[in-house]
């Protein structure tokens, strides 16, 4: 599974790759594939309520017909609605090749990932209903081979697909069923979607406005300029030797024709089965850098900063169990995913992964400037990257003259750690996230901006002379965005002089003043 | 959001290749090896026959059961089962049993199947003929009642008798075969039915 998941995520970084270049990181549609799905599923519930107007249970072919002879509205219409419940179905697998490669679908994230695929299985299931409603003959054969399969089950004494067989009109309760189907999925898909972002806080339900304004014109344009077309009515009497097949929505139907009914169902059966098993196969031991987040109750000033910055509601304030008279954070481990952001937004660094705290950082800086920046000639540049960003990146940044040190997360970074690398003699600290609406943390790159620049706990201190930080965002395949952040960076330094190292006892006293007090109190 | 020309060029070029893919993938045309053939396509939902062995109850026997189970004739049977066979230019291509849905194979039979014929004029013959039979004769099993008053009965049994013949009229013949000659060409089917008016087997080839 690992394999795989190495496998998928080189395809995810190349897709990136690619659409950076084009559209930028800012709009890139697969950073967005969730929200870009709930902006199409807003779009087909428009378009579906004018086509729901307009269709004939008693006569569907020809009130669709009818629909497609109208230029005005009609054609564009269900056109529209054609192709964003395709665009529906790329959005959603784009979606999960990103969750799975970013083995982002196990611990607290299971139940996202569950009725993820429920979601999925709901939207196959609507879309078939909507084939089949229009009565043409990809329509009809969908039907059939629906019914082929439901058959084989010993559910019904009388087969369904003698419904077709044309030894009687088909009722229009088959189609008032279908539309029933078609028109209450979606409203329980959106029960689904609550159920989906239920375990994050700050859910991001639609993608930007340019990105969305988009993908609905050039959906517009594809609808006016190649219409949908209505394939011919089916009869029962004939077998018509082309079918239009939908691949989005039928990608299955030639295999499971092909197939014994048991195979077919054996094949779907094991499909969602995987699917199903994924956040088991993938999860990871709660240790390294998959360790939750710890609370030290005795460092911990109830702030209440780490559960609003939390974007997975996993922190809350509990009652101590000392004399202290404030309150004291938990950390639920089984809906923590890791990412740190609580390091990044504890003062008095009293919460984090085991390791990755803000006390582990300070350790791993004071290194670095003890062993990098006070040996080197002049004062260097540190480059503080989100290693999730663009790992290939981070050779080019150590020869461009930076010092690079790593995070898994922007949002784990403590801004106490700025302060002490330009304490040991860094020229400045260029601090590189991945893109925000890619980040596995979620909330990094905005919990970072806000903790350096507008004051945020754990705030940078105003002591730090701002011009010597800065914040950028890193993406793969723009390597040369990247190089040329750090050399305007650098430029923007050069008018400031050398900052240089300074004595850090200072800042150690204050920045361990919480840990004394520990020692104190366990003395 | 400024973009140079060439990047717009390249967007522009990308979303039209994207929405072309769209297009593409949501109307693939696909062969439907079904066309290739002619079809002989049999369906029919009917009642089986019930095959039941009875007794006549004598004045004293219904006495003594409680009013509201009291039937002139005491039955236990199964429903019929019936072998179908489809032949094609005198060849045999399909022999099959069916019988009533259920566990209890007391729901009406479902007869759906479909078979491939090579395209041109064909000689059709299917025949369902029944295979279950009574072991020993018992004229009142096959639900001809004796046309008399019951005087322990009264419009009960009035009532019995109009019950069983109707239920009787309701199943499937004994024996049902319908030979026809039909020209299908590729992808056109001919349909066998039952028809449960005229009680026998009949054809639908639709517009073709």
């Amino acid at each position: 599974m690992r394999s795989l998941e190495r496998l998928a995520l080189r395809l995810v970084r190349a897709l990136d790759s690619a659409c950076h270049r084009l559209l930028g990181w800012r709009y890139n549609p697969l950073h967005q594939s969730g929200s870009i799905a709930v902006a199409l599923l807003t779009l087909l519930i428009l378009t579906g309520l004018y086509l729901l107007v307009v269709y004939r249970v008693s006569a569907p072919w020809e009130s669709v017909a009818r629909l497609q002879a109208d230029p005005w509205i009609g054609r564009w219409m269900r056109g529209v609605h054609r192709y964003a419940s395709d665009a529906l179905v790329v959005a959603v697998a784009a979606h999960v090749l990103r969750m799975f490669a970013q083995a982002r679908g196990w611990g607290a994230r299971t139940l996202a990932w569950t009725s993820g695929v429920l979601l999925l299985f709901l939207l196959l299931i609507s879309g078939w209903t909507g084939f089949v409603m229009v009565w043409d003959t990809f329509g009809a054969q969908l039907a059939m081979a629906g019914a082929r399969l439901f058959d084989a089950l010993p559910i019904l004494s009388e087969p369904v697909g003698r419904t077709f067989a044309g030894d009687r009109e088909i009722p229009s309760a088959f189609f008032f069923l279908n539309l029933f189907l078609h028109v209450a999925l979606p409203l329980g898909a959106g029960v689904g979607i609550w159920l989906h972002v239920s375990r994050i806080a700050r859910p991001t339900l639609l993608p930007p406005r340019p990105l969305m304004w988009g993908i609905g014109l050039g959906l517009l344009a594809l609808a006016l300029f190649v219409p949908a077309p209505l394939p011919p009515e089916a009869d029962p009497f004939h077998y018509t030797a082309t079918v239009p097949l939908n691949l989005f929505y039928a990608f299955w139907l030639p295999l499971a024709s092909s197939l014994p009914v048991w195979a077919a169902w054996a094949g779907a059966g094991a499909t969602l089965g995987v699917a199903l098993a994924i956040p088991r196969l993938t999860r990871r031991p709660r240790e390294g850098s998959w360790s939750p987040s710890v609370v030290d109750p005795r460092l911990c000033t109830g702030c209440e900063q780490c559960p609003k910055d939390c974007p997975w509601e996993a922190i809350t304030m509990r009652a101590r169990d000392d004399d202290r008279p404030t309150l004291v954070a938990h950390v639920d481990p089984a809906l923590c995913v890791s990412c740190g952001i609580c390091a990044g937004s504890c003062p008095p660094m009293g919460v984090g992964p085991a390791h990755r705290t803000g006390r582990d950082q300070l350790v791993d800086i004071r290194a670095l400037a003890r062993d990098v920046l006070s040996v080197a000639g002049a004062p260097q540049v540190v480059a503080i990257c989100c290693e999730n960003a663009a790992p290939t990146h981070l050779d080019a940044v150590r020869r461009e003259g930076a010092v690079v040190q790593t995070v898994t997360c922007s949002g784990n970074l403590h801004s106490s750690v700025v302060e002490l690398a330009l304490r040991g003699g860094a020229s400045g600290v260029l601090v590189f996230s991945c893109p925000p609406r890619d980040c596995r943390g979620r909330e990094g790159p905005k919990w970072l901006t806000e903790r350096m620049f507008n004051g945020r706990d754990a705030e940078l201190q105003e002591r730090v002379d701002r011009r010597r930080v800065a914040t950028a965002t890193m993406v793969v395949g723009d390597l040369a965005h990247t190089l040329a952040t750090l050399r305007e960076f650098r430029a923007s330094l050069a008018p400031l002089g050398s900052g240089g190292a300074v004595d850090l006892t200072e800042l150690d006293v204050e920045c361990e003043s919480g840990a004394a007090l520990v020692e104190a109190e366990e003395r | 959001m400024s973009l140079p020309i060439s990047r717009l060029a390249a967007l522009s070029a990308a979303s039209v290749a994207a929405l072309v893919l769209l297009r593409a993938a949501s109307f693939v045309p696909v062969h439907d090896v079904r066309s290739d053939s002619a079809w002989v396509r049999l369906s029919w939902s009917a009642r089986p026959e019930r095959i039941e062995h009875c007794r006549r109850l004598s004045d004293a026997e219904l006495a003594e059961r409680p009013a509201h189970m009291r039937l002139r004739l005491e039955c236990e049977g199964r429903f019929a089962r019936y072998g179908l066979q489809l032949m094609v230019d005198g060849a045999v291509v399909l022999v099959d049993t069916v019988q009533g849905g259920g566990l209890r194979n007391d729901r009406p039979m479902h007869v759906l199947r479909e078979t491939p014929l090579t395209p041109g004029t064909r000689a059709v013959r299917v025949v369902l003929v029944r295979l279950d039979t009574l072991s020993t004769p018992d004229a009142e099993s096959e639900g001809v009642a004796t046309p008399e008053s019951d005087a322990v009965l009264g419009d009960r049994g009035a009532r019995e008798r109009e019950e069983r013949q109707r239920r009787s009229e309701e199943g499937i013949p004994p024996q049902l075969s319908l030979d026809t000659t039909v020209t299908l060409g590729a992808g056109r089917v001919l349909l066998v039915t039952y028809d449960g008016e005229k009680r026998a087997l009949a054809t639908r080839t639709g517009g073709s």
